[in-house]
């Protein structure tokens, strides 16, 4: 497969976070050609290109584009979630921290696709380098004619600002985030309607997860037919950063074409960590269902990973050797879920908790076997009928474990073997 | 209009009705917590999932609108079943369930639902529930306790405040399965509407301090009835346990007060408990006021009427807190004696107002009838003697008879000065259901019912008509002053003696230009608006 860093060139390169660096690099080509296209041929370009939302739910791009009603009368929005906030995940924060112009390229490309004059970047509020680079590159852009009142003196205005989160993974979710922006507290709304018709500020908002605002950027550059022949097939395509951490020996963000395999993922940082056996792994940080190490081989796409009943989301891939407690892992996303469930809707709130109380138990010691099928029979419900994707997420990890893990729980808790003793990442005792 | 299937029967309903409201039209109702009709759509309670074909998975009844053709819904197949289920549960799990000691019991959702679509064991066996500590009764308000313990989350107080009163005291506080609701420091829940978030809470959370603890609901008598507070003339549930008023309830009427009511009418029926009442007719002999029978007492009252003496005058005067029906009779009253000096009293009071889908009402007075004294024609005659003289000058000086047909007319039947005044009329004749000072200084006393002891209409600010029942009948020697009224004037025209409250009605609609048209049985459940004016009535 092709190895080219197209997503992650400039990382490692400073002089690319200046307007002039960037353009070294062939930066702003892509916008100087989408500002003379017309704005529905920009999204029918993102159509063909078969470009697939990176923040989680892998939604294609363009046909969120679409969904934005067309006319430049009212005030639009852009808005690049850049709330990366799921368990596990680091890469959106690689590229603003490394090549901000290219997120900024995609935002206004964006913005000239669905006729909106302004940017707002939602930033996770722990990101304050990431903030800091983005908001002095905006600037420069500013200063360069990139943006402002006509862009690369084309005419088109389009303003870019930085919005800094509070920390709440809810504001993640894209209408938490809007009422977060809007100076709410962040719950999720109910839909319909979708934030394309009403969204920001009761205006027509798209709201796209930075690796998938910078894939504009190179779609734009080399064109759709370039972006397909990328990926598996064409439903998944083009390249994709993956989030790796957990047991391996040099946990990173590494990008590849998306659909690489797991086993060549797991090669490419080093292989498992001392040599371990892998006994399961999260393809797509928290929210994602475990798999195991029967299933290593699997392509790491969208498609391929809901066949097997986990999905891509933000392609975060958290691997666990044969010393891990797989009880104890479940709850320590099942902590994290309940402690950043919104509370609003009632499955979530009442139901997240409860998984928590459930798994807290089996974890210690004072499970028993029924509460292996009170968690088969509960964590379905808190999925499925929440008002927004967060009981679905919180219910994923859950599943899975007793889905795969069941037997070996049961034959754990019949012979009394919680709480699994715990095995420390790094032996600093031996270090000396 | 599209047309959909609920529960394979088939409804047109207008395009954009949510489902909720469209099964409603079918008779199925789909089980809700946090929906209210006028209130924002938020769908969080999650109770009223239902299928719809073509959908892959469940969707909330009250997001999702009717909008075109061919939409088949089930509300009580497997999965959805299941879905209400599971919620029940999740709401239940964390509920003290301490019904025996809860206000709400009786009128629960949680209990109702429970029973219709929950589970009759628990599986939160061996778990702590989760607590609120010290936060099972904090005062949000004057008027509304909070127990956290019992909330279910369902934000219609949230909303309340925010999109009906427009206040916005409440809020939600932390998040999670420690999400709580609270007031922000400083500024409590004290809008005039407060108390109608205790209405809208499903559940025990939210109480009244009024009404707490004061009665099991399942004691409790309802009856239609309308508010006496002001001229808003809000519907309410009238809850009474033989005959002791423990609260009013909002009765819905879009055209008037819609959903809600205020906290001053929740409490306006408090008057009728903390006055003392009259019990038995009464008439002065030898100075003091003795107990007599009705016959009697109104054989006294007509003579004085009808003595025309030369030595003074006779004047009437009635209030905003009588009937249409029975200011009409007192002006037939005033034709038979041939006085001019006829008139009514009304206080004024704070400006009360309450939203409805129009925009809302707004009343001045402090009585709820204002309108329809005025109507009737309880207005003095040329030379005629007038309120404000007999109140505030000396009017009453001049008159052989006063017949004041309310003894608690207003603020000024407490006021010694006022009374005094009163007093110098020769023969002061007082009808009403309270003992007030100006009852005590009468020489004839006519104890009457309340208005929830009898029936009449009123005619509210917005000028629309509104008829009131009798919830319970009045204590033994009390009679509704219609009647007493009507006694009287058999005394001087004997075809009165079999007219009733619709008799009367219908006499005085075919007299008065506004209400042609309008006959007794006939006025509709939600009033009936006047025409704009009120027509002035034939003397």
């Amino acid at each position: 497969m092709a190895t080219e860093r197209v997503l992650t060139r400039n990382v490692g390169r400073a002089s690319a976070r200046t307007v002039r660096g960037y353009r070294e690099s062939g930066g702003y080509e892509a916008l100087a050609r989408a500002l003379k296209m017309q704005p529905e041929e920009i999204v029918e370009e993102v159509k063909k290109s078969g470009l697939r939302g990176r923040g989680g739910a892998g939604f294609p791009c363009g046909a969120k584009w679409s969904f934005v009603p067309r006319g430049a009368g009212r005030p639009k929005y852009i808005v690049c979630n850049a709330d990366e906030s799921e368990p596990g995940t680091f890469k959106d924060r690689l590229l603003m921290e490394h090549d901000p112009h290219q997120l900024i390229e995609g935002c206004v490309i964006a913005g000239k696709a669905v006729e909106a004059n302004t940017t707002y970047i939602y930033i996770r509020g722990e990101y304050t380098q990431a903030t800091r680079v983005l908001e002095e590159a905006i600037r420069d852009a500013y200063d360069q004619g990139v943006l402002g009142s006509s862009v690369l003196g084309s005419g088109f205005r389009h303003d870019v600002y930085v919005h800094r989160g509070a920390g709440a993974y809810i504001c993640g979710e894209e209408t938490g985030l809007l009422e977060s922006l809007e100076g709410r507290r962040g719950q999720p709304r109910v839909k319909p309607p979708f934030p394309a018709v009403v969204g920001a500020f009761g205006a027509p908002t798209v709201i796209n997860n930075v690796e998938t605002l910078c894939c504009v950027t190179h779609i734009l550059q080399r064109g759709a037919d370039w972006f397909r022949a990328i990926g598996t097939d064409e439903r998944n395509t083009g390249p994709k950063l993956y989030a790796i951490s957990g047991h391996v020996e040099r946990p990173g963000t590494y990008e590849y074409p998306i659909g690489v395999p797991f086993q060549e993922l797991l090669d490419g940082c080093g292989g498992m960590y001392k040599g371990r056996a892998l006994k399961a792994f999260i393809p797509g940080g928290a929210s994602a269902p475990m798999l195991t190490a029967a299933e290593r081989g699997i392509r790491m796409d969208f498609d391929t990973l809901a066949k097997a009943g986990s999905m891509l989301g933000s392609a975060a891939v958290i691997v666990m050797d044969e010393t891990t407690c797989v009880v104890r892992a479940a709850l320590r996303l099942a902590r994290f879920f309940a402690h950043e469930s919104c509370g609003q809707c009632t499955p979530c709130r009442e139901g997240t908790n409860w998984m928590r109380i459930v798994l807290e138990r089996i974890e210690c010691g004072a499970g028993s076997e029924s509460d292996v099928d009170l968690l088969a029979h509960v964590v379905p419900n808190v999925g499925g009928i929440s008002l927004c994707a967060l009981g679905d997420a919180a219910q994923g990890p859950v599943r899975s474990l007793v889905q795969k893990f069941g037997d070996e729980i049961r034959d754990n808790l019949r012979n009394h073997r919680y709480p699994l003793p715990r095995v420390p990442f790094f032996d600093l005792g031996a270090a000396s | 209009m599209p047309i959909v299937t609920i529960d394979d029967r088939t409804v047109e309903v207008p395009a954009g009705t949510n489902l909720i409201e469209a099964a409603l039209e079918v008779g199925v109702q789909i089980p809700h917590y946090c929906y209210h009709p006028r209130l924002s759509v938020v769908g969080q309670c999650r109770m009223c999932m239902v299928e719809i074909q073509g959908m892959p998975k469940l969707q909330a009844a009250c997001s999702t609108q009717v909008v075109k053709d061919g939409m088949v819904v089930r509300t009580a197949s497997p999965q959805a079943a299941e879905a209400q289920r599971a919620i029940m549960e999740f709401l239940l799990i964390n509920h003290p369930l301490d019904c025996p000691i809860c206000d709400q019991a009786g009128e629960c959702g949680l209990q109702d639902y429970s029973f219709k679509h929950g589970d009759s064991f628990s599986r939160f066996r061996f778990e702590e529930k989760r607590t609120y500590p010290h936060k099972e009764r904090i005062p949000l308000g004057p008027t509304v306790l909070l127990n956290m313990n019992r909330c279910i989350h369902c934000t219609r107080c949230i909303r309340f405040t925010r999109e009906v009163s427009r206040t916005s005291e409440l809020s939600f506080f932390e998040r999670g399965s420690h999400t709580e609701i609270g007031t922000v420091p400083g500024h409590p829940l004290d809008n005039p509407l407060a108390t109608c978030v205790v209405d809208l809470c499903p559940v025990g959370a939210l109480t009244s301090t009024r009404f707490r603890f004061a009665e099991r609901v399942w004691y409790l008598d309802k009856k239609p009835s309308i508010c006496a507070g002001c001229d808003v003339g809000c519907n309410v549930t009238l809850e009474h346990r033989r005959g002791a008023i423990r609260r009013y309830k909002p009765r819905l009427n879009p055209e008037v007060n819609d959903y809600w009511m205020c906290d001053h009418g929740r409490a306006s029926h408090e008057r009728y408990a903390e006055l003392p009442r009259l019990s038995a007719p009464g008439l002065r002999r030898e100075g003091t006021l003795q107990a007599t029978g009705w016959r009697d007492a109104l054989d006294a009252l007509f003579q004085a009427l009808r003595a025309k003496r030369a030595d003074g005058a006779t004047a009437i005067l009635g209030s905003g807190f009588l009937s249409t029906e029975e200011a009409y009779l007192l002006r037939r009253l005033a034709a038979f004696v041939e006085t001019p000096h006829l008139s009514f009293w009304v206080d004024s009071g704070a400006a009360r107002h309450i939203p409805n889908p129009r925009g809302g009402i707004t009343g001045h007075d402090a009585a709820p009838n204002r309108r329809g004294a005025e109507l009737a024609g309880l207005r003095p005659g040329p030379g005629g003697i007038d309120a404000e003289s007999l109140l505030l000058e000396e009017g009453a000086a001049g008159c052989a008879t006063l017949f004041v047909a309310d003894s608690d007319f207003g603020k000024a039947a407490h006021d010694p000065r006022v009374v005094e005044r009163l007093r110098r009329a020769r023969f002061l004749a007082v009808m009403g259901w309270a003992d007030t000072p100006l009852a005590r200084a009468a020489d004839l006393v006519l104890p009457v019912a309340t208005h929830a002891e009898r029936e009449g209409t009123w005619i509210n600010a917005d000028g629309r008509l509104q008829r009131f029942e009798r919830a319970f009948p009045a204590p033994a020697q009390c009679r509704p002053a219609l009647d007493v009224l009507i006694d009287l004037l058999a005394r001087f025209d004997p075809k009165w003696a079999s007219a009733n409250a619709a008799v009367v009605f219908d006499v005085m609609a075919e007299e008065i230009a506004a209400l042609s048209g309008l006959r007794w049985a006939e006025i509709p459940a939600t009033g009936a608006a006047l025409a704009a004016a009120p027509a002035e009535a034939g003397a």
